[in-house]
């Protein structure tokens, strides 16, 4: 506890000096204005990322104001509003993965979001294989890793694609709707990774005949595995931060990498094209690079902060595991291929 | 001043008609139209392109996908998927189905099931006095209000390996049964949601049969068993006959349930067409609900046509005698009194189970020992003053104000239509079911419809004319709940005497004021039936609400709901969820009683 009174102090010196310098580095002067911060619903609230990224930014630039909009379709309002000529009404996205980015380059003749990244202060502090944008428009602000959570009292690893084709894996694993789901399709992803474009339909052939279990997102599949309804269920390699405690029987919260690796999945942020708050809403997304603010919205988010030699509270470092290898997909890579890939495997498994 | 009173009564029809027409051109036809269009307009030029691709494909149509692709090869496929067919029903090959096949014969299912599951409760309710009668008459309405992913959570706490079923399956040496993610349990849900309507419907139908009717036919020697046949089912049919087709039609549409309770192996036409609108291939998706909308809509205008043909001339008179259900220890002995006992067990297990599961998880931890933190959650919520934060109270409110200005919409919108649909000439089945189509429009297709319509906006005169807010919201509400008043209203003013209406017109009476003063207080209780029906509607309403409500200030009980689901601050836990949904139903049933009271009052 003491120590992480410290790194509190510490990190908010920190924001200061690092924030102060960024004002006068922009060409606007200080921070002036409304900004409107698109993003998901649970990103806002009491005890959230984006409210105390909201709290923050605006205790530290009093003429600046943060206001959230929360669309329930999430991007694809913004793709659809962009098809139809209807104004955006926002001026960041919070919260974009990169095959949402591919989705909305795919869909939209022109781009929906503007380059930033040589304009950013701390653009160069993102991990190198967190910048899923090759134009620079997205920037990552946080990641998680995608993983398998267990039950070590029913199931043991250390587990392989092919091991959970076993009869010992009959009706054990618990997944999410890809076409829906983030975790969903970071698992599909993780699969066409390891079993290639050619290969991958066939091994969800087994794993459907092995009796897999897909539910449409991570709460329901999450509480159907608590339910006991399986001993496996595709999460986060966070799990344990929400559950360790005096009480909780830890053997139910293993996590449990396939292969040694785990999913990085992203998350990122983006300005919009026509929005005329430009210079504030670059120095938001500088501020969200800081080391206090990377710390905050990634013990908020339960996630990996995105910038490199963050120092995190203890209690996260302790209950969060990394995974030995990290495997994502490139924009590159899902540009012109993720879609036909989902729809390929929902209608198999929707056939089956 | 009195010639503008005539001359306002005397058009009053036809204004209420209008503002009808009105309310729905802005919230439905329009917004709907706009997504429909995109699969038979291209470019200006009208195509056939895209519902043929869909109709020619085996994921969606099976093996009745040949009759578009390739017609000849026919007869050749369909012997080759009959010799696959096996004895259960719920063992059929479902590739041979297709999608569309498949989601009309869960619905199929889903339908049976919910006729089994009411009818005995309309028997019942209708026929036999008990201690709590009227009130569970008026609470069968709230599985309707209840969000799906509570029903759900409720499910998988009755239902789960876990779950209460299989204990109590234990202590008799059975099971445990593996029930989730099955056609079954998907069936049983949509039961737990139709079978109430079922009920009601047939209740109501069953309580306006006159009793001189029967008394008369058992005078003229006729057997109970008899007059049932002859008397009683000819008036109960109509309503059986509706509350199957609704059921027929939700469950055929249906989507949350499937996606929560089967997974995507389930998957239905209306869960594909909500996947193919997030990949946003749009073209697609129009063409899955124009299909869809054709099917429904065929099914509803043949129901209507039926309908105009069996709704007779019934005098309402006295109704028939309710026995006591508990009628000394001799009673326990009469079989038709154990059947209903053993019935009433099943409804503890299907209906009282899951809720009764989502209250006990409300005070919960996943551990299974008891937590008070979930309700201190939505206190916390209450007083934050975080940005984005959905408070409880508020929500509350909100919803009870949705619902009171949904009632004052759609009760005149419901009976403007109930008088055209009983008056009307030719073409009036036709109009009818154009008039019904909310209830026959998918729910993914009226959201995407409202978003590209009404809160992208429409540019008229070089205007962006946007609606959204509470205003939009009860005017959505008010679409997908009038058709009930109608169905409701309908066939009672139909089965008043038409004589009763030509003596007041020939005292001077205006048709409205007739309306008004003689024929709706004759249908009393038919509109308070539809009236209860609108007010769940909007409480439960989730979708529309979402869509254009403007961020957290007007969220109600069900959006709530769902952004606590979202909120993971203790822990990934649905506690917080649980708690709403425990309020929700409180408040409901609270509602529901007070209608049930003031109906009472009203029928003296």
């Amino acid at each position: 506890m003491k120590r992480r009174t410290f790194l509190t102090g510490v990190g908010t010196a920190g924001a200061v000096g690092l924030a102060g310098c960024t004002g006068f580095v922009g060409d606007g002067g200080a921070p002036s204005g409304t900004l409107t911060v698109a993003t998901y619903s649970s990103f806002t609230g009491e005890g959230t990322a984006g409210n105390w990224l909201k709290s923050a930014f605006e205790s530290e630039y009093p003429d600046a104001t943060v206001e959230f909009v929360t669309p329930e379709n999430g991007l694809n309002q913004y793709i659809q509003r962009a098809q139809q000529d209807a104004p955006i009404d926002a001026d960041l996205y919070v919260g974009l993965n990169t095959g949402e980015l591919v989705r909305a380059d795919e869909r939209l003749d022109s781009d929906l979001f503007v380059r930033v990244e040589a304009d950013l202060d701390g653009a160069t502090n993102v991990k190198s294989d967190l910048r899923i944008d090759p134009d620079g428009r997205a920037i990552a602000y946080d990641t998680g890793y995608i993983t398998l959570v267990y039950d070590e009292n029913e199931v043991s690893g250390p587990f392989t694609f092919d091991g959970l084709l076993e009869p010992e894996f009959e009706d054990a694993l618990i997944t999410q709707n890809a076409q829906q789901s983030d975790p969903g399709r970071a698992f599909l992803l993780w699969t066409i990774d390891a079993k290639g474009e050619d290969g991958y339909l066939e091994y969800w052939q087994g794993l459907l005949d092995n009796g897999v279990t897909i539910l449409d997102d991570w709460e329901p599949a999450y509480n159907a595995y608590l339910a006991e309804e399986a001993p496996m269920v595709v999460s986060y390699s966070t799990d344990q931060v929400y559950y360790h405690g005096p009480d909780v029987d830890m053997s139910r919260h293993q996590v449990g990498f396939v292969e040694d690796q785990g999913y990085a999945n992203p998350e990122a942020m983006a300005m919009f094209a026509g929005t005329d708050e430009g210079e504030l809403a670059r120095q938001f997304m500088e501020f969200v690079l800081t080391p206090e603010a990377q710390r905050e919205v990634a013990s908020r988010n339960v996630q990996y902060p995105a910038v490199a030699g963050v120092e995190m509270p203890e209690e996260f470092s302790q209950y969060a595991y990394e995974p030995p290898e990290a495997v994502t997909f490139t924009y590159d890579e899902l540009a012109g291929n993720v879609s036909t890939w989902i729809e390929d495997w929902a209608r198999q498994v929707a056939s089956n | 001043m009195s010639a503008l009173r005539e001359s306002l009564e005397r058009h009053a029809l036809a204004l209420g008609t209008l503002g009808t027409l009105a309310v729905l051109v802005v919230t439905f036809y329009h917004p709907v139209g706009s997504v429909l269009l995109q699969a038979l307009v291209d470019g200006g030029r009208l195509t056939a392109g895209p519902l043929l691709a869909v109709l020619a494909d085996p994921f969606y149509t099976g093996a009745a996908s040949g009759l578009f692709a390739d017609p000849l090869g026919v007869p050749g496929g369909v012997a080759a998927w009959l010799a696959d067919v096996t004895l259960s029903p719920f063992d059929v090959p479902p590739l041979g189905f297709g999608l569309v096949g498949f989601t009309a014969y869960q619905a199929a299912l889903s339908t049976v099931a919910s006729v089994a599951l009411g009818l005995p409760g309309a028997y019942l309710l209708s026929r036999f006095e008990f201690r709590g009668r009227r009130t569970i008459r008026s609470l069968t309405i709230l599985p309707f209000v209840l969000p799906s992913v509570m029903v759900a959570v409720g499910f998988l706490a009755m239902f789960g390996a876990n779950g209460v079923f299989n204990d109590v399956l234990g202590v008799f040496g059975l099971g445990p049964v593996r029930l989730l993610f099955t056609l079954e349990i998907i069936v049983l849900a949509h039961a737990f949601y139709n079978a109430p309507l079922v009920t009601r419907l047939v209740t109501a139908a069953w309580e306006s049969v006159d009793a001189s009717g029967v008394e008369t036919a058992r005078t003229m020697g006729a057997s109970p068993r008899r007059a049932f046949r002859d008397v009683v089912l000819p008036q109960l049919w109509p309503a059986l006959l509706t509350s199957a087709l609704l059921t027929f039609v939700f469950t055929f549409m249906t989507f949350p349930i499937v996606l929560a309770l089967g997974g995507l192996r389930l998957a239905t036409l209306e869960v594909w067409l909500y996947a193919r609108v997030g990949d946003l291939a749009l073209t697609e998706a129009a063409a899955i609900g124009t299909i869809e909308t054709v099917l429904t809509l065929s099914l509803t205008y043949l129901y209507l046509r039926y309908e105009a043909r069996t709704a007779g001339t019934t005098d309402r008179g006295r109704p028939l005698p309710r026995r006591p259900l508990f009628d000394g220890v001799g009673s326990l002995a009469d079989p038709v009194r154990v059947a209903l006992l053993g019935y009433g067990a099943v409804v503890v297990v299907v209906f009282v189970g899951p809720l009764l599961s989502m209250v006990v998880e409300s005070v919960t931890d996943p551990s299974g020992t008891f937590t008070t933190a979930y309700w201190a959650f939505l206190l916390d919520q209450q007083t934050a003053a975080a940005a984005g934060t959905v408070r409880p109270l508020p929500a509350v409110l909100r919803s009870l104000a949705f619902g009171v200005g949904t009632l004052a919409i759609a009760v005149p919108m419901g009976v403007v239509v109930s008088v055209l649909s009983v008056r009307g000439g030719r073409g009036s089945r036709a109009a009818e079911a154009v008039l019904t189509a909310p209830l026959a429009v998918s729910g993914v297709v009226v959201g995407l419809g409202l978003l590209q319509t009404l809160v992208f906006g429409t540019v008229l005169f070089g205007q962006r004319i946007v609606v959204t807010g509470a205003v939009a919201v009860v005017a959505a509400h008010a679409v997908s709940a009038y058709p009930f008043v109608t169905r409701n209203v309908a066939p009672a003013l139909g089965g008043l005497d038409p004589r009763v209406v030509d003596a007041a017109r020939s005292l001077g009476a205006s048709r409205v004021r007739t309306l008004l003063d003689v024929e709706l207080p004759l249908v009393s209780t038919a509109v308070l039936a539809g009236a209860a029906f609108a007010f769940a509607i909007s409480v439960g309403e989730f979708d529309s609400t979402v869509i254009l409500a403007e961020g957290v200030d007007s969220a109600t009980m069900p959006v709530a709901l769902e952004r606590y689901i979202g909120n993971r601050s203790i822990g990934p836990s649905l506690g917080p969820a649980t708690a709403m949904g425990t309020v929700l139903l409180v408040v409901t049933a609270g509602s529901f009683l007070v209608i049930d009271r003031f109906g009472g009052r009203y029928e003296l």
